[in-house]
């Protein structure tokens, strides 16, 4: 495969362990990560319809003579090759625009200072646009490394949830491991979500991989949360409604993040995925 | 309810989207409301501060106004906005350019507040930059709101930066030239309408706000035979001084690039000796608007040798201003340096022909800010129209298109590139609508790439490959690993015709020992150009794109070449 993914290095242990969840997501389905350390602590991500710049703190620039080295010797440990990004345009001498040209993009939940607590929390509004106008899926690492055993697919019968399941059938043939579905009924008996993937052609591939599919009854939220393992990769999409309703009934994908420390893979409105 | 929203798209689509002209015209208005408001803001904010600084200049410490200004404003874009900084006109032209005019809401009203702080304290820059990039910022992101395409949303960036200057100097016509002459690069009928609208909206929102102030009052002057001289002399005077304000311009700027300090202080450096040359040139504080009235009105009685030194002041005081970490733009020095060199001119003839019979120094004061426009921005056409709106008239037309053409063609000759193009054509960012580099930037790697190659493993007989090239026109073939699956090398028939010729060599070599493995690759983060420079380094017409050491297609000149055809016609032609 020749897939890419974009990390961002932060020269610091928690750095680090953001990096090494990069790193065993590409050796889990052969992609290859591409490493940017950063000179300047800014920079531009120049999508269709938005330039979303992305302000770095300090911390990323730590170390700059020792950050190159780090790397290597993570993907040493990997039995990688490592390779590294170099942004070829600038907007400003100190303002890189950094290529929207990969499969796949790397960050925590939040691209913060070190004094902000490391955790759940919130997803960070830089974070957001970025995921808002992606036109990958945004792996959101947990906190500390964390290996992935199963593939769990948040499906709610909307665009986006159809590209996340994309994007979770293509992981499970890569990775070879279990895919499960988890659904919220919204007013819909089970065959109707059945036979949304069923009518799209990614259906074969799903039914083929698919573990299990767990229907859970719309107010039973929490339970399904509850029940995802927490070894698993959960791949979801988000903002796929406006801001009103994001504003009046909260985003589910800031209920999720807020709730479980598995490891994130999150479609935007504007992602796309091919098999 | 499903009436009603069908019913809704149908009227938009009618409306909008079968046709965009309407579109583009309510939202250019907008756009040039917004930017007209933005630049007034600006304007206002600037008259009240240095109104209000100004009871201060007289006591020592004035000298450093400029320098917390700038240390202020330096702090504001690096450390608040985090823009990184810049004069904004080159970053509008990059963002036209390459990413179909995308720009960051932030730019909108930071570089507003950062050159109210320098400006206001008294650095030598002007307003305009500012407000051009105020106005495309909020042209691109009105576009971002509607979901318009890269076509659409470079027009409103146009709009926007019509409405700003139009609205900062009343004059449309001139707002209309600059966004196309400096900002688009390009006069299409379809953009025109919007941005000459947007433009009447930005002076038309200046002059219901403002309506009894006009930056400069309408001076018609009259000229005669002997100023087509005049004009003519001045135009080469102008052009020397636009090329050595440029030159001075750049070079402080490497030079603070080169000192290992903190913005701040280079910053608070540049702002202090702006304000120590103050003490004794008032004329380089802030951007000069008032001078400019009393040089056009001639009550500006400086002797020819103070005038001369006040034009080499403001050249270094906005180079230290805008090279050392203040916020702002050129135009407004322009104006001021280029009516301080006519009104200079204006005195040399007198004391050298007393019975010339040319026009008033006013006249010429305004000669001169055309040729320095011209000149430093290579935009000849914003000079004459800026000129005559001031001016209210075409009574001096001929002077105006004289000094205009004449001092934009000695300067280019001299330094070729604008002010605001020379530094992206340095990094090879200039790509102006239907020039080489646009199109080969504008052509998409991964449509070049032919993926259906027949490839080989290296572990193949030669006899096999044979075999394969009698069923097959292919005449190149990428080797594969067999047991890694890595891109190994490529086979070139013209290579291999002397094995080929001989039957007996069929069962005694292999593929990988025929393959070419020292033939460059290419990956899909190369750009086109970089491709078509591999390709006549290695004298080939074909480059295999490799990617994590697997091999991905092959890229041919021919493809690029038919690919650069469709671009051509489709960038040159369809409008």
């Amino acid at each position: 495969m020749n897939y890419k993914l974009l990390h961002i290095f932060r020269n610091t242990p928690f750095g680090r362990e953001t990096f090494l969840q990069s790193l065993y997501f590409c050796k889990m389905i052969n992609a290859y990560p591409v490493v940017y350390i950063p000179k300047s602590d800014k920079f531009l991500f120049y999508f269709s319809n938005d330039a979303v710049q992305v302000d770095l703190d300090s911390s990323y620039l730590s170390s700059p003579d020792t950050a190159r080295g780090h790397v290597e010797a993570l993907f040493e440990e990997m039995a990688l090759s490592p390779r590294f990004y170099e942004p070829k345009n600038f907007t400003a001498s100190s303002l890189p625009d950094v290529s929207t040209q990969f499969d796949y993009f790397a960050c925590p939940r939040s691209v913060s200072d070190m004094s902000s607590k490391i955790g759940l929390g919130h997803i960070g509004p830089k974070v957001r646009r970025i995921v808002k106008h992606a036109t990958f899926p945004v792996l959101m690492t947990s906190p500390v490394f964390k290996p992935w055993k199963s593939i769990s697919v948040f499906f709610g019968g909307s665009r986006n949830a159809m590209t996340a399941l994309k994007a979770g059938v293509k992981i499970a043939m890569a990775s070879g491991l279990p895919l499960d579905l988890y659904t919220l009924k919204e007013n819909q008996g089970e065959d109707h979500y059945r036979d949304l993937v069923a009518k799209e052609e990614i259906g074969e591939y799903a039914s083929d991989l698919l573990r299990q599919w767990h229907f859970y009854e719309k107010a039973d939220f929490d339970a399904m949360l509850y029940d995802v393992p927490h070894n698993s990769l959960i791949v979801l999409g988000a903002y796929g409604h406006g801001v009103i309703k994001d504003i009046l009934l909260g985003s589910k994908l800031e209920q999720i993040q807020s709730t479980v420390t598995n490891n994130l893979l999150i479609t935007g409105p504007h992602c796309s995925v091919t098999l | 309810m499903t009436l009603i929203r069908n019913t809704y798209q149908e009227i938009i689509h009618r409306l909008f989207r079968g046709d965009d002209r309407l579109l583009l015209i309510i939202a250019g208005s907008i756009a040039g409301v917004c930017s007209g408001i933005a630049a007034v803001v600006l304007r206002l904010s600037l008259e009240a501060v240095l109104e209000w600084l100004h009871h201060f200049r007289h006591f020592w410490w004035a000298f450093a106004l400029p320098a917390v200004g700038a240390v202020a404003s330096s702090f504001f874009l690096n450390k608040v906005v985090k823009e990184g900084a810049g004069h904004g006109v080159p970053e509008v032209i990059y963002a036209v350019s390459r990413y179909g005019g995308l720009l960051r809401f932030r730019s909108s009203f930071s570089r507003l507040i950062s050159s109210f702080l320098t400006i206001g304290s008294g650095g030598s820059a002007g307003p305009e930059a500012p407000v051009v990039m105020s106005g495309s910022a909020i042209g691109s992101n009105i576009a971002k709101f509607f979901h318009l395409n890269d076509r659409q949303r470079i027009t409103l960036v146009g709009c926007g930066t019509a409405g700003a200057i139009a609205s900062i100097f009343n004059a449309p016509i001139a707002g209309l030239v600059f966004s196309i002459e400096v900002i688009l690069g390009e006069w299409k009928f379809v953009n025109i309408i919007p941005i000459a609208i947007a433009a009447v909206a930005g002076a038309e929102v200046s002059h219901a706000i403002i309506p009894e102030q006009v930056i400069f009052n309408h001076q018609p002057f009259e000229t005669g035979f002997n100023d087509i001289w005049g004009s003519i002399c001045l135009a080469l005077f102008a052009a020397m001084i636009s090329v050595f304000f440029t030159r001075v311009l750049r070079q402080s700027g490497k030079l603070a690039k080169r000192i290992e300090l903190p913005l701040w202080i280079k910053a608070a450096i540049g702002g202090c000796t702006v304000g120590l040359i103050s003490m004794g040139m008032p004329v380089v504080l802030g951007e000069g608007y008032h001078y400019i009235q009393m040089m056009i009105s001639e009550e500006f009685s400086l002797s020819i040798f103070l005038v001369l030194v006040a034009v080499l002041a403001k050249i270094v005081a906005t180079s230290l201003t805008l090279g050392w970490g203040g916020s702002g733009g050129i135009f407004a020095p322009c104006l001021v340096i280029g009516s301080l060199t006519g009104v200079l001119f204006h005195k040399g003839l007198m004391a050298l022909f007393p019975g010339a019979g040319c026009a008033s120094e006013g006249a010429y004061a305004l000669l001169g800010m055309t040729g320095l426009i011209s000149g430093v921005m290579q935009a000849p056409l914003t000079g004459i129209f800026l000129i005559v709106e001031i001016t209210g008239g075409y009574e001096a037309i001929l002077p105006l298109i004289l000094v205009s053409s004449i001092a934009s063609t000695l300067s280019h000759y001299i330094e070729p590139a604008s002010f605001y193009f020379k530094e992206l054509i340095e990094r090879g960012q200039f790509l102006r609508p239907g020039t080489d580099a646009r199109i080969l930037s504008d052509l998409n790697i991964s449509e070049l790439i032919e993926t259906d190659m027949i490839t080989v493993t290296d572990n193949r007989m030669f006899r096999d490959l044979i075999d394969i090239l009698k069923t097959t026109e292919q005449d190149v073939f990428p080797v594969i690993g067999s047991q890694s699956g890595n891109y190994e090398g490529l086979i070139q028939i013209s290579a291999i015709r002397k094995f080929a010729l001989d039957p007996g060599m069929y069962d005694m070599i292999f593929v990988s020992q025929v393959m070419d493995s020292t033939l460059q690759t290419a990956s899909l983060e190369n750009d086109i150009q970089e491709i078509i420079d591999m390709m006549n380094t290695n004298r080939v017409d074909h480059i295999p794109v490799v990617e994590n050491d697997r091999f991905i297609g092959m890229i041919k000149k021919t493809k690029i070449l038919d690919l650069y055809r469709q671009e051509l016609i489709m960038q040159t032609i369809s409008h």
